[in-house]
């Protein structure tokens, strides 16, 4: 583990090499392959040295494919909706990508409507596809628009932490009071509570303890928690 | 250049003066620096891969947009001039085909001026060498902090300045400070690319480098070997750099250890101020409800 700027080389070896995000192959006219970063971060390794990649923070999101994310309708196009996930375009939703729907039973989405979907096509030429169910069971697993609540925005690194059922926020939260939350991988999460100021308690302590905020730890949190009268 | 006449300052010939790097972390953009050699500081804040207005769309690579601002006033001639440069000096460290049909946007801002006037060349007016370099390297930190933006390596400036030394003949002086601006014949800022793709020989400490741009001039004509010497002068010089932004990639985060007592601060600001801003928000959720 340690950290690296763009542009060095990273000694990645191994007959079934998998390199994450932040890393590139290349190979020179010798036929020999090469790693380079191409973004700072803490650099991080399997024990077998066969994955790769760079753990780091950014605010920007770039769809990747089977990702969740939060989106906002923003215009209707014949069958498809056009669903704004913060990246650089517009994401396509098609009206048949939901649970159940069929061509006379389509879910009604209006523009403005949150929708919880999963980032089904990601490719730098095209535009970015999403889907509310699961391709294969065409259940909708969780996916599919969010009624009600609020969305706080954060940092990418921050909906990663969210994620991870072993980071202390979203336990110290529930602990206090019951929450619904959904997180998108692009820098959103939704949030719903019966009272105003839980949400506003929740969407308060995602940016204290996000790091490209506060970055407040465990302990700083419970504190910062007792001033909030929840 | 083996004289070991002290600078205004006290410096060597050879010595920079004491980097600051700063994430500055403004609002509404992706990522942001503040670079300084001493009291010359430029801020970068850069937004990208972000939407594209279809007369800057590229069908292949992203868009480029560059804006750099002066210490007072708007941009004039030579800002723009330096924001083509500057275009050109950055274009290759960023992989821009990675994200095609869409724009990365960096703004600089500098953050001291020196005498009025314009010219890219002179040393010492408008944009002086020692500004335009902190001005790539705030730049390059603000990308590297963007992190959306891949990159096949980073660029890092310094400038040389140029000084007839007591023994009748020139004396090269890596980056020059205001104080010693106007005694200069000549100078530069001098652009070097940094990364593993330049060759692929393990290198010592940093990654192999190689000369991008430089605007090295002087007022008396100056030879091939004088360019070279000022080279390699400049290249020791932004090996300190590249170090100096490894370095300050651990302090990017608001958990670090140098942030903190800041923080601390703020978040006493913060609970002084929370009545207020509850009130704030609770108005933003009800409308969201």
């Amino acid at each position: 583990m340690s950290l690296v700027l763009p542009g060095e080389l990273v000694p990645a070896q191994h007959v079934n090499l998998k390199l994450g995000p932040g890393l590139l192959q290349s190979s020179s006219p010798s036929g020999e392959s090469s790693t380079i970063t191409t973004r700072a971060g803490e650099l991080n390794h399997s024990p077998n040295g066969a994955r790769w990649w760079i753990e780091s923070n950014a605010r920007r999101y770039v769809p990747a494919p089977q990702e969740s994310v939060i989106g906002v309708v923003i215009a209707r196009s014949g069958e498809n909706w056009r669903v704004d996930i913060g990246a650089a375009h517009m994401a396509n939703l098609d009206g048949l990508a939901f649970e159940g729907a069929t061509k006379r039973n389509r879910p009604n989405l209006k523009v403005g409507s949150l929708l919880y979907a999963r980032v089904s096509l990601a490719h730098k030429d095209m535009e970015p596809e999403l889907e509310c169910f699961d391709a294969q069971t065409r259940k909708a697993e969780g996916f599919g628009e969010l009624k009600g609540g609020f969305v706080a925005h954060c940092s990418l690194k921050m909906c990663r932490l969210l994620l991870d059922p072993k980071h202390f926020l979203l336990s110290i939260l529930g602990s206090r009071f019951p929450l619904e939350t959904a997180t998108g991988l692009n820098g959103r999460v939704w949030v719903n509570s019966k009272e105003a100021k839980h949400i506003i308690a929740v969407s308060r302590c995602i940016e204290a303890v996000d790091p490209d905020g506060r970055g407040m730890g465990e302990a700083e949190l419970k504190k910062f928690l007792g001033t909030l009268d929840v | 250049m083996s004289s070991k006449a002290l600078r205004p300052d006290g410096r060597e010939a050879a010595v920079l003066r004491e980097m600051s790097i700063v994430y500055e972390r403004l609002d509404r953009v992706d990522g942001s620096a503040k670079f300084g050699f001493g009291e010359t500081k430029a801020l970068a804040s850069v937004s990208g891969p972000i939407e594209v207005r279809p007369t800057l769309e590229l069908p292949s690579q992203a868009a480029l947009d560059i804006h750099i601002r002066p210490l007072a006033s708007i941009s004039g001639t030579d800002s723009k001039a330096l924001s083509a440069n500057l275009k050109g000096i950055l274009s290759p460290a960023l992989l821009l085909s990675h994200h095609p049909r869409t724009l990365v946007q960096i703004v600089g801002q500098a953050l001291c001026g020196t005498d009025s006037g314009s010219g890219m060349g002179s040393v010492g007016r408008g944009w002086s060498a020692s500004l335009i370099a902190s001005l790539v390297n705030a730049s390059s930190a603000a990308l590297i902090n963007t992190g959306s933006v891949p990159m096949r390596g980073i660029v890092c400036a310094v400038a040389v300045g140029r000084k007839a030394s007591e023994s009748g003949g020139t004396e090269l002086l890596l980056d020059p400070s205001e104080a010693e601006l106007p005694r200069l014949l000549g100078g530069g800022c001098f652009a070097f690319f940094f990364s593993a793709v330049l060759s692929s020989a393990p290198a010592s400490d940093t990654p192999p480098c190689s000369l991008l741009w430089t605007n090295y001039t002087t007022n008396t004509p100056f030879d091939e070997a004088e360019l070279e010497r000022a080279r390699d002068l400049a290249e020791a010089g932004v090996r300190e750099v590249w170090k100096a932004l490894k370095e300050s990639v651990g302090t990017m985060d608001a958990s670090q250890a140098n942030i903190a007592p800041k923080a601390k601060k703020d978040l006493e600001a913060m609970e002084e101020g929370i009545n207020a801003e509850d009130a704030d928000e609770s108005d933003d959720a009800k409308m969201e409800i």
